[in-house]
């Protein structure tokens, strides 16, 4: 069980890394993005053809993250641009568009079988108690927390964190103050783009290897999300690998493989439910 | 109207119009440096709109706005602030997960300049490191003008500061803001409370159902109630 919950920490890394992008995105620039795996998806299945046409494949992946930060600022500046004081479930409908057309490209572009990824970090790093933990097992736990933390840093000690913050609270305010909302609303959508092109790109060799199956590790990530509110990082975190630790360990009973899907959506109806508890009868209608 | 003079704003025959139609039409006025001009006028009657079309928040659909000779009719939000054009909103604007300090610091990253106007509003000194979500309304009013006055603006827009305050605060705020435009700041002051307004102003205008009913000395308003009164009633 040990040994299953340690390997899907590698999964819960990612969820992790999503979940604290998908906090922020939901914090400073008001969108659940619900492409945010897709854009790293897309990235990945374009580092695979790279790597695929013998381009060396340190620059293959390279190509892929890039192509996953301009995506994810290319989203971004439609929504800046034509949705700028849109409701955060207009802006979110934008997501959904964007990850049903990634998906559907990437099928015309790359075909619909699996990939095969070289994976980046390849081997293992160490042995717990007869337990081997990966590379991307550490990496991912590690990416994971320096993203929180680094998050954290720059919203809370730098004037650019002041900025976004302001931001988030009024943006009209803030840019009837001479701050530059949409420039700073793409770049927090290219800084995401990044982080999650990054993790996946690692990650990816060590999942099931198909569009769908990574565009759609956005639903474990939301759930690790909503544990902190779409508002805590530290929270998102320790969601995300909790739910890639539960998930390794009931991989390892053939019985409950079929829920072992299912446990994302369950906690998010759980956590939905817990978040409406204080709601009076009007208002949770 | 010398449309060219520094640091004055100009409007000429502006129109601004809002879903349906035109909210205000044909307004033309200048703010010179250092003045205070009321803009009063019955509830709907459009001077939020006009204020909104002159920092950027909505389009005009005619006529111009000019900024030391500069046309700025359409120019961005953000081009008109950075030209020194700060827009007070109605409601206490605050930003709210800020500390009051970071809401200063949204306008400013200079200590200097944050120290001075915290000169006028010694309040806020002791609550620098609170969130000023926590702030009482006045304080939060406070802060806005503070941030306002951080971003060391040409011409201040100011909308219904007095909205939800207590008479007492708002009575403190009026005076700070006559000093603030002595300092050589264009004051665009929007206000329910017309005499109180007209007080401080040198220049009135008066808008009823989005038209200019007067425009000339806030004195005259002051002195002559029955032209205020006709005024109001267009």
């Amino acid at each position: 069980m040990l040994q299953g919950a340690l390997a899907g920490l590698a999964a819960g890394g990612v969820y992790a890394v999503v979940a604290v992008c998908l906090t922020l995105m939901a914090q400073l620039v008001k969108v659940i993005n619900f492409s945010q795996a897709a854009i790293g998806m897309f990235g990945a299945f374009i580092a695979v053809t790279f790597a695929d046409a013998h381009v060396p494949q340190w620059l293959a992946v390279m190509l892929g993250i890039l192509c996953g930060v301009v995506l994810s600022g290319v989203i971004g500046w439609i929504i800046a641009t034509w949705l700028p004081e849109a409701s955060i479930s207009a802006r979110s409908a934008v997501t959904v568009a964007s990850l049903l057309l990634l998906i559907s490209m990437s099928y015309i572009l790359f075909g619909t079988k699996p990939k095969t990824f070289r994976a980046v970090f390849p081997g293992p790093a160490f042995e717990v108690g007869g337990v081997v933990v990966s590379q991307v097992t550490v990496v991912m736990v590690v990416l994971a927390v320096a993203v929180a933390i680094a998050a954290k840093i720059v919203l809370s000690k730098t004037g650019v964190g002041t900025s976004l913050r302001a931001i988030a609270d009024r943006p009209v305010a803030a840019e009837l103050m001479g701050v530059p909302v949409k420039p700073f609303a793409i770049g927090v959508w290219l800084v995401t783009g990044l982080i999650v092109a990054v993790a996946i790109a690692i990650v990816a060799p060590t999942q099931t290897s198909d569009a769908a199956s990574l565009s759609l590790l956005v639903i474990p990530a939301s759930a690790a999300a909503l544990l902190g509110g779409f508002r805590r990082l530290d929270l998102a975190v320790i969601g995300g690998l909790a739910l890639g630790m539960i998930q390794g360990a009931t991989a390892q009973f053939p019985e409950l493989s079929l829920v072992r899907d299912w446990i994302p959506l369950v906690l998010i109806v759980v956590f939905l439910l817990w978040n409406q508890r204080k709601e009076v009868w009007d208002a949770a209608r | 109207m010398n449309s060219g003079a520094p640091d004055t704003l100009v409007l000429d025959d502006l129109t601004v119009s809002r879903g349906i139609g035109p909210v205000i039409s044909h307004v033309s006025l200048a703010v010179a440096p250092g003045s205070i001009t009321a803009v009063v006028g019955p509830n709907g009657a459009g001077k939020t709109s006009l204020l909104e079309s002159i920092s950027g928040v909505i389009q005009a659909r005619s006529g111009t706005a000019t900024f030391g000779g500069a046309d700025i009719t359409r120019l961005s939000r953000r081009k008109r602030a950075k030209l020194g054009i700060v827009h007070v909103e109605q409601g206490r604007a605050i930003f709210p997960s800020l500390t009051v300090r970071e809401n200063l610091q949204v306008a400013s990253r200079d200590r200097a300049t944050i120290d001075r106007t915290l000169e006028y509003f010694p309040e806020l000194e002791k609550r620098l490191d609170a969130p000023t979500a926590l702030l009482s309304g006045g304080e939060q009013q406070m802060v806005v003008l503070a941030r306002a006055f951080a971003a060391r603006p040409k011409v201040l827009l100011i909308d219904e500061m007095s909205l939800g305050l207590a008479p007492v605060v708002f009575l403190r705020l009026l005076p700070v803001v006559q000093e603030f435009a002595a300092t050589g700041v264009g004051v665009l002051l929007v206000e329910q409370f017309a005499q109180l307004a007209l007080g401080i102003s040198s220049d009135a205008l008066v808008i009823t159902s989005g038209h200019v009913t007067y425009s000339g000395a806030a004195a005259r308003l002051l002195d002559e109630p029955e032209t205020l009164r006709k005024a109001y009633l267009g």
